[in-house]
């Protein structure tokens, strides 16, 4: 009952601000609608018993990818855009059609009956719980998925040189 | 925790609301964001399975797609602040010299 109660909130909240990117004008406004969409996320990591994702989506998207969005928000020069209407009437309308047109599909394949076809894996939530969901992660990290982790240990390393690199203001 | 369909309704729900603002907005920043939040609602799909099917497969795709993510989004938001320079606007509409 309780984590029904906790699905129900989070999705709520989840959704709203999704919505509330998409909606809302001001480009700052739709930046902290994501941030509580995200917060929102990371309720739904906990009700799945999935509590690294959980921190980790705080930490890391909330905390660090968000700010560095409004950074640039707060760095560019958005004021003009408020004033000028976002879109004609029915491109806004061709848009939302498109929407409910992906929204239908995707629940269609969702609502078929051949859904959990995969193999059932080993980790069931008691055994997960009992070793520590974070003790799990660091461990298959560490030996099934080594070679993503360093490949993604590269991707971040060329990422922030090239961010750098990037928005250097060139001197002469 | 709620039944399966539940989160995946939320998934496909946060994707298509991502779609549309990818389509629809004009500033580039709020497409980039709708760009997470459409990688977002796939993470929410993956750790919904790896729930329901016993597995932590899911959970670590989700820890890769997240690093990902930040990677792109850094590189992404430099390349725009680059353009902004040069151009004095984030208007995908007024950005169009290599359209068709």
């Amino acid at each position: 009952m309780m984590g029904l109660l906790l699905f129900y909130f989070a999705a709520a909240v989840t959704v709203a601000g999704a919505v509330g990117v998409v909606v809302l004008p001001n480009p700052l406004y739709s930046v902290l609608s994501l941030i509580a969409s995200f917060l929102g996320l990371a309720g739904l990591y906990l009700s799945l018993n999935a509590e690294f994702i959980a921190v980790v989506q705080v930490v890391v998207y909330a905390g660090a990818i968000m700010v560095l969005f409004l950074f640039v928000v707060m760095l560019l020069d958005m004021r003009r855009e408020e004033r000028i209407p976002l879109r004609l009437p029915v491109q806004k309308f061709a848009g939302a059609i498109l929407g409910v047109g992906i929204f239908t599909i995707l629940v269609k394949v969702f609502s078929s009956d051949v859904l959990l076809t995969g193999a059932k894996g080993t980790f069931t939530a008691e055994r997960v719980s009992e070793m520590g969901n974070t003790q799990v992660i660091g461990r298959l990290l560490l030996t099934d998925y080594l070679l993503p982790l360093q490949a993604m240990g590269v991707l971040l390393f060329v990422g922030v040189i090239g961010a750098v690199v990037l928005a250097k203001r060139r001197t002469g | 925790m709620a039944p399966l369909e539940h989160y995946l309704i939320v998934s496909a729900l946060l994707f298509s609301i991502g779609v549309v603002g990818v389509v629809v907005r004009r500033n580039a920043i709020v497409v980039v964001m709708s760009i997470e939040l459409m990688l977002n609602a796939g993470n929410l799909a993956f750790v919904t399975f790896a729930r329901f099917l016993d597995s932590m497969d899911g959970q670590l795709v989700v820890f890769f797609v997240m690093g990902v993510a930040a990677a792109e989004a850094a590189v992404g938001l430099a390349i725009l602040i680059l353009v902004y320079r040069n151009r004095e606007t984030t208007d995908v509409d007024e950005l169009k010299l290599l359209r068709l």
